[in-house]
């Protein structure tokens, strides 16, 4: 019985995070429009609300080609890589309390360890696509991957050490109810550090390296089509919205607010998760790409450091106070 | 004259990257202002006199039939050669030229107005319409009727009398009244003759205030 409950709020998990992702889709190119002051989509049925479906729909029938020299096996199980370890990190996200498929206790490990894997998705399709514009893709994201997945994870190490957990509905009640007791303000460093190492494990602008557009034309899914594109594109929309999660339940408190909704307990949760949708665009309408040296620098002599002295400060004033 | 690339940042401003705020303000400004695109086709771009579009041979309201006299001006000027006039004289009435055919390829053309503005009768010109495009090219390549089915066309879109019809090409800039054949010394309005006109940098100057209440950017 408890097997089957389960099922239904994977079912209905899944359903809804697709839907999100379409409609991020739709959220980022309306937002990345009126920020260039353009409209953005405005065909498909009122301003363009379809869009996404027929989006969809189209890449869903779209020609899936494979390139004759590629590595097969590799190339098709890349996106999927991508997608399932993406998909899998969703299950420790606390969305309200008690709402929650795994609440295990290693949540913050299992995600870095998900995100990770998700960067191996990108580099073996880069590999795989046997194209130049890919290999370097490739070679990019590993790159990005060794600098940033470490300042990522020591700039949580603050955290951990204030909540004294890695489960993540812990966190989320250390934190209490208040603005006060987020981890935004005795965190910020770690904050600060967090949310660049964010940008770049998400592949967004300005550390898209691997998915350059203007450079690489789309560096690691050039090669790709259809279905398995989409896939992948899926794979960085979930991506954002677990990272954005991470961050909401790491530093804002999770789905603690001014007060609580009665009907649907997660609001203050999505809509923490929006705010940082929305920062992820608006920075995307904004910024130019990092060079791929500027971004190592960036990675190994600024951030890792701050980490570093965060750690050591937050660790020194939790022995004294506590 | 020395250009610094990397400019002087004190350190409050290299700490709270200044500059990046800077750009993620002005984006956000820009989030709000009205956008500047316009929805073709529900909203038609506003067409301004001395537009240059399809071409139509005008019709003479006295013989219904063309003006043309076949003086090859137009063919002879034509940069991308697509004017092609077949033409023959009339005997009987004191060796006057009639048009037999008067062919344009549309696809060629680049639209730059010389033949409208070498015809000394007026009788090509290019209309204010700018949506004929055509799945086939055979529509596209006019012989006469289609050209005076153009003209008929476009004198029905016109809101005042076709006889009153001016196109500014008719009348060349910069030429003095008394070197221009009979029919092109026509009352244009001033901005189109002489030193009034406006062209290039002064006509932005003066055609300023209508795009800005248009468009809504403010630069």
């Amino acid at each position: 019985m408890n097997v089957i409950i389960m099922l239904l709020q994977i079912v209905v998990l899944f359903i809804l995070v697709m839907l999100h992702v379409a409609y991020a889709t739709y959220f980022e190119r309306k937002i990345i429009g009126h920020m260039q002051v353009r409209m953005g989509p405005m065909r498909v049925g009122w301003h363009g609300l379809l869009q996404p479906i027929a989006d969809g729909i189209k890449s869903f029938f779209k020609e899936d080609i494979i390139p004759e020299q590629a590595d097969r096996p590799t190339f098709l199980a890349a996106p999927i890589i991508c997608l399932v370890a993406m998909m899998t990190s969703l299950s420790v996200l606390p969305f309200a309390k008690g709402w929650v498929l795994a609440d295990i206790n290693i949540g913050l490990l299992f995600i870095f360890a998900m995100s990770s894997l998700a960067s191996y998705g990108v580099v073996l399709a880069g590999w795989a696509s046997n194209s130049k514009f890919s290999f370097l893709g490739g070679l990019r994201s590993m790159a990005q991957v060794i600098s940033y997945e470490i300042a990522m994870g020591l700039s949580l190490v603050g955290v951990m050490l204030l909540s004294g957990s890695l489960n993540l509905s812990r966190i989320v009640e250390a934190q209490g109810s208040s603005v006060l007791g987020m981890y935004l303000l005795p965190q910020c460093i770690g904050f600060f550090v967090f949310f660049i190492a964010m940008l770049a494990e998400t592949n967004r602008v300005p550390f898209d390296l691997p998915e350059a557009e203007t450079e690489l034309v789309s560096g690691y899914c050039t090669e790709y089509s259809g279905m398995r594109y989409a896939i992948f594109f899926m794979a960085e929309y979930i991506g954002m919205m677990v990272m954005a999660s991470i961050g909401t339940i790491c530093f804002l408190g999770g789905w603690n607010g001014p007060f609580a909704v009665p009907l649907f307990p997660p609001l203050w949760f999505v809509l923490k998760v929006y705010l940082f949708m929305f920062l992820f665009i608006w920075i995307r309408a904004t910024l130019p790409r990092y060079r791929y040296d500027q971004l190592m620098d960036l990675g190994w002599k600024l951030l890792i450091p701050l980490a570093l002295v965060n750690i050591v400060l937050t660790a020194c004033i939790k022995a004294m106070v506590g | 004259m020395q250009i610094r690339y990397k400019p002087k940042r004190n350190w409050l401003a290299m700490l709270f990257q200044t500059e990046i705020l800077q750009g993620m303000a002005l984006t956000l400004r820009r989030l709000f202002s009205r956008p500047i695109t316009r929805q073709y086709p529900e909203e038609k771009p506003q067409i301004k006199t001395g537009f240059r579009g399809q071409h139509a041979l005008v019709r003479d309201p006295r013989t219904g039939l063309t003006k043309c006299i076949g003086c090859m001006r137009c063919a002879v000027v034509c940069p991308s050669r697509c004017i092609r006039i077949r033409s023959h004289k009339m005997k009987e009435e004191w060796n006057r030229r009639v048009i037999d055919d008067y062919r344009i390829e549309a696809l060629r053309c680049v639209y730059c107005g010389f033949c409208e503005e070498v015809c000394p009768v007026n009788a090509i010109v290019l209309t204010e319409i700018f949506e004929y495009g055509a799945y086939d090219r055979q529509a596209l390549f006019f012989n006469m009727e289609q050209l005076l089915g153009n003209w008929d066309r476009f004198a029905a879109r016109m809101n005042h009398p076709v006889e009153e019809y001016v196109n500014p090409f008719w009348r060349p800039r910069g030429l003095p009244e008394q070197n221009l054949p009979a029919a092109k010394r026509m009352p244009v309005s001033a901005e189109w003759s002489g030193d009034q006109q406006v062209v290039g940098k002064k006509w932005r100057q003066h055609h300023g205030s209508e795009q800005s209440c248009q468009g809504g950017v403010d630069v």
